[in-house]
């Protein structure tokens, strides 16, 4: 198969939304370098991240993009909790097929950075790949805690199964539209923020080439569920948000009955992308996530002072200008 | 149906120094048990507990803090969109009492709500089941008086004695302070949903 329709490839590095063009953004840009690692045997298929953060720590958190997200929707928390002392890597997707390809891969991925036993933060897609591999994997555990995003546990909610295997051969303008669903490009939000993180995200899903397009929506909509009762030992926070958005109400209950003990970590506005537009919420609720697994093998972050370690005030630092010199001088 | 109810997330805050209840507080409250084990809370932590007033499907977040990190911020990200805030103090220790002032000056600086004057504030007098008691009733509801009329409880998180009322009181009047979210959407009524389709569910980019 040839990439026909691949008429906009890659990342163009042009980017002109404010957020792009924020200060926070181009620190990130200028101090965190970006990898591009190959671990199947077909070289096209290239994992793209950022690894931020002391490399010792074997149990990082991993950031999973949605849909039309790639490795940088995740510049805030990949900025303000490696200043804090976590190693934290954010992936974009290789063009995958199948369940089963992303599975193989993403262990083989884990391999080759020689990582331990993961903490992975899925927003959407994202949150429904981590939730299937750490059912698929449950019997040699590779996943420590998960914290989902805006995200879901069947993809039967798109009404799209059928569809799904045709997605390889349709233009990208049709597999755009299918993404936008009936939240059109027009919407607008009053909200300055989440305004910003639409058109950030918007700039990203135009950048993605036809293949990388149909592989995610094929992985997003092909029939398939999460079997919780499988995932029952893993720690699990879900973050979502109250004010409008993608998920409907109906798929947040469901996923906190699939759940039961799961932390709820629920922001009262956000829109879609609330890792974007409410970094410091989103942070803080990671952090508090993850201090469960402090001091234990599987901590994501170094031990430094405990005062800076435990206050959520120091999440704070990160989202104001100051954060550019404090990366500089690291 | 409960789509068709309206949905509310209260952001609630316990602030108040260390060692007067705070976590057995929340604890009674959300999962109804106590522990007489002290454990010092360590950074902010959070417990959900849903119930229904007014048709109205209430989602309270409670946040517990650190009573040791009197007077550090917290930063914004842990105080913004609070919809009350509980200070608590302990009846048999009169320096808890005192602290009040400071941690409601403290919340109103941090929060910076649109109206400190009528922001909701709820205080609770802690630990009513001990005999050592240095705190008097008129005292406190002087106080709450002298701050424009807190609301004022005298509980026992240990024998779970007007916990409930407390913070039945702390949500109606978060209540009153938050804006209803429609889930069906209020903020973009010129949308209207594909009718084809029973669910708000596109492919979430």
């Amino acid at each position: 198969m040839t990439n026909f329709f691949n008429i906009v490839s890659g990342t163009s590095g042009v980017w002109t939304s404010d957020l792009s063009n924020s200060e926070a953004y181009q620190s990130f840009r200028a101090n965190i370098p970006l990898r591009k690692i190959v671990v199947d045997s077909d070289s096209s298929k290239q994992w793209t991240l950022y690894d931020a953060g002391p490399k010792e720590i074997t149990s990082p958190l991993i950031f999973l993009p949605p849909v039309s997200g790639i490795a940088d929707v995740f510049f805030l928390q990949i900025t303000n909790l490696s200043k804090m002392g976590y190693r934290v890597i954010s992936l974009e997707y290789p063009i995958y097929w199948s369940l089963a390809e992303f599975i193989y891969g993403f262990i083989k991925l884990i391999d080759h950075l020689q990582l331990d036993k993961v903490h992975v933060f899925g927003a959407s897609l994202g949150g429904f790949l981590i939730q299937k591999f750490a059912e698929l994997t449950s019997r040699c555990p590779r996943v420590q805690s998960i914290i989902v995003c805006n995200s879901f546990p069947d993809t039967a909610i798109f009404h799209r199964t059928d569809s799904a295997t045709l997605f390889w051969m349709m233009p990208p303008i049709i597999l755009k539209k299918l993404i936008m669903g009936n939240r059109s490009s027009v919407i607008q939000s009053r909200d300055k923020t989440i305004q910003d993180s639409i058109d950030f995200m918007n700039e990203r899903l135009e950048s993605l080439s036809q293949p990388e397009l149909a592989s995610r929506l094929t992985l997003n909509c092909l029939n398939c569920y999460v079997e919780p009762h499988k995932l029952q030992k893993i720690p699990v926070t879900i973050l979502d948000v109250f004010d409008k958005c993608a998920i409907s109400e109906r798929v947040k209950q469901e996923l906190y009955k699939m759940y039961p003990n799961a932390k709820r970590a629920h922001l009262k506005t956000g829109g879609d992308f609330p890792y974007l537009s409410r970094p410091d919420e989103v942070n803080m609720h990671i952090v508090i996530h993850l201090r469960q697994f402090e001091g234990t093998r599987y901590s994501p972050k170094i031990m430094v002072k405990p005062i800076v370690d435990l206050s959520p005030m120091a999440l704070e630092n990160g989202s104001t200008s100051k954060s550019t010199q404090d990366i500089d001088e690291n | 149906m409960s789509s068709s109810r309206k949905k509310v997330l209260l952001k609630v805050i316990i602030l108040g120094d260390s060692g007067v209840g705070k976590t057995s507080l929340m604890n009674q409250y959300v999962n109804k048990r106590f522990s007489n084990q002290y454990k010092a809370t360590i950074g902010a932590d959070f417990l959900t507990k849903e119930f229904e007033i007014d048709n109205r499907l209430v989602t309270m977040q409670i946040w517990d803090t650190a009573g040791q990190e009197r007077f550090q911020s917290l930063g914004v990200a842990f105080y913004r969109g609070a919809d009350c805030c509980v200070l608590v103090f302990d009846v048999t220790a009169p320096n808890t009492f005192k602290s009040l002032d400071a941690w409601r000056d403290e919340f109103l600086i941090q929060a910076s709500p649109r109206d400190p004057e009528s922001f909701p504030f709820v205080v609770i007098g802690n630990k009513i089941d001990l005999e050592n008691r240095a705190v008097t009733s008129k005292r406190a509801l002087s106080w709450c008086q002298s701050k424009n009329q807190i609301p004022y409880f005298e509980t026992s998180a240990k024998e779970a004695i007007n916990v409930d009322k407390a913070f039945q009181t702390v949500a109606q009047n978060g209540l009153a302070q938050e804006t209803e979210i429609d889930i069906f959407n209020s903020e973009f009524p010129e949308i209207k949903l594909d009718q084809s389709r029973p669910q708000n569910d596109s492919c979430s980019c």
